[in-house]
């Protein structure tokens, strides 16, 4: 054990959550590259897209392409996540039999002709046709993995008693079964509660935007990355969010507040001018990484070293937050790995500028706050001294083993 | 604590939430440090290790995940993704079939 590895202390709890985040998310982040297909052409062809404003006319050939972008996220995107779901629980036939059983869920309002919540008091009518409803990502959480299951329980009692030859038909039938049931209780059962329960939590985040108390949500968010728990964070409750935001508005807030890389390049930036003198040489390397790469894990280790450097981190994303909420900034998609270029793929054309200055903005405030939390490198006496010697222990031995070699 | 003995490592894991940043990240460091080794290097998922690895390294704050994932298996933990002192043990160890303690 170093300084740098001390005893894992971590609390049942933590990794609880962290277990159930990493569920959540490991449903959604294997697709996410159909995100990034549906942000990609979200921002390039739709009507104030940069093909038309590039060419300064509406384009032809983007209002064709822009039929794509409705279908990719209100259909193939849940599709793909309780396919994942099921495939996590059992295998292809499992993802299967979740797929089959949210679109159940998927068609409920249009079936049954639920209602939406009016958000600006404008007149809202239940959806007419399937082009009209939303992303049904919550039902996709449940049905996926929960009719794998079913189907996994169903094999596994009749294992071992279907009469030779009979396999497929009755492998088949199992999964056509259970598959077309679910599909059943997800439109009467499960589609109606993940409905009315997102468009509640719709209406919660809208009240949180307009008040402008957005902001304060980072006061959970930051800690709870520098915890591990950012992807349980992001693909298990604002992508969701953002996503049911996206189809209805073009963009979100959601998908920008845990992925804006600006507190941890202020974070970083603050430890390779005023941080443990023996850690400085590893940080522009991890900025790279995060910044561009963005791989936001990096910076992570860094606030867990100097713990107190977690307000800076709050203070700077909720600084980027309030700006975004101010200009009302929003993402078209997720922008997932957090790097800066994905960020720039998914902003809308005529709000890039004020977006990429909300990530400066919350990186130079980050950085300030750490600054002065670190006391300006000043504070690094004693604790400075010990991971020095560390290091030139490791260093040593690192260089004794060379020196065998050569 | 328990002893790693460097020269019967086959199987390296570098484990992350995910199994899709960080750790592809490390793995493919560590790969280069270990090509000519005959070690195995890959990335997973917390949740998901693979049983027959030889050594998993974990960020600190995934450890008690993996050690509960694999409980036969020794977990290292680190701190930082690059040039942490502790997986830069375990790559020593390997490279000279040395015993080390994780």
């Amino acid at each position: 054990m170093t300084a740098y590895t001390p005893e894992v202390t971590g609390t049942g709890a933590r990794a609880r959550v962290q277990r159930f985040g990493a569920f959540l998310a490991g449903m959604v982040m294997p697709n996410l590259g159909a995100f990034i297909a549906f942000g990609l052409i979200t921002t390039l062809f739709i009507p104030d897209g940069w093909v038309n404003k590039i060419a300064g006319t509406q384009t032809e050939v983007s209002t064709q392409i822009s039929n794509v972008v409705g279908p990719l996220i209100v259909i193939l995107i849940p599709i793909l996540i309780a396919f994942t779901g099921g495939f996590r629980v059992y295998g292809h036939r499992g993802g299967v039999v979740g797929a089959v059983a949210l679109v159940g869920a998927m068609l409920a309002p249009v079936a049954l002709q639920l209602t939406p919540i009016s958000l600006n008091g404008e007149d809202v009518a239940p959806p007419a046709s399937i082009a009209e409803i939303g992303p049904t990502i919550l039902a996709a959480f449940i049905l996926g993995p929960l009719t794998a299951w079913l189907l996994k329980k169903w094999d596994g009692v009749i294992e071992g008693k279907v009469k030779g030859g009979f396999e497929m038909l009755v492998d088949n039938f199992a999964a056509g079964i259970i598959g077309g049931a679910m599909a059943v209780v997800g439109l009467y059962i499960v589609g109606p509660i993940t409905y009315w329960i997102t468009q509640g939590l719709g209406w919660l985040a809208n009240a949180l935007v307009q008040t402008q108390l957005l902001p304060l949500v980072s006061i959970v968010v930051e800690p709870a990355k520098v915890l591990f728990l950012n992807n349980a964070i992001n693909h298990g409750v604002f992508t969701p969010l953002g996503i049911e935001q996206a189809s209805d508005a073009g963009r979100s807030i959601f998908f920008m507040i845990e992925s804006n890389p600006g507190p941890g390049l202020g974070i970083l930036t603050a430890m390779l001018l005023f941080g443990p003198r023996a850690i400085r040489p590893t940080v522009p390397a991890a900025m790279v990484v995060h910044f561009l790469g963005g791989i936001h894990e990096i910076y992570f280790p860094y606030v867990l070293m100097k713990p107190i450097l977690v307000i800076a981190a709050i203070v700077g994303g909720a600084t980027g937050v309030l700006w975004e909420v101010i200009f009302g900034l929003g993402l078209v998609a997720p922008a997932s790995p957090g790097s800066i270029f994905a960020w720039f793929a998914v902003s809308p054309p005529d709000q890039v500028i004020l977006i990429m200055l909300g990530v400066i903005i919350s990186a130079a405030v980050t950085f300030v706050v750490g600054m002065l939390l670190l006391g300006f490198g000043r504070k690094e006496s004693a604790v400075d001294a010990e991971l020095d010697l560390e290091a030139a222990k490791e260093k040593s031995a690192e260089n004794k083993a060379a020196a065998k070699k050569a | 604590m328990t002893t790693l003995d460097g020269s019967s490592v086959k199987k390296l894991i570098v484990a992350c939430d995910a199994g899709m940043g960080s750790s592809v990240m490390l793995a493919s460091t560590l790969k280069k440090q270990l090509a000519k080794n005959g070690v195995t290097v890959e990335h997973s998922p917390v949740a998901h290790i693979p049983s027959d690895a030889d050594v998993v390294v974990t960020q600190a704050g995934l450890a008690d995940r993996a050690r509960h994932v694999v409980p036969d298996i020794p977990v290292v933990p680190f701190q930082l993704f690059l040039g942490d002192p502790a997986v830069a043990k375990v790559v020593k160890a390997i490279q000279d079939g040395s015993t080390v303690e994780v």
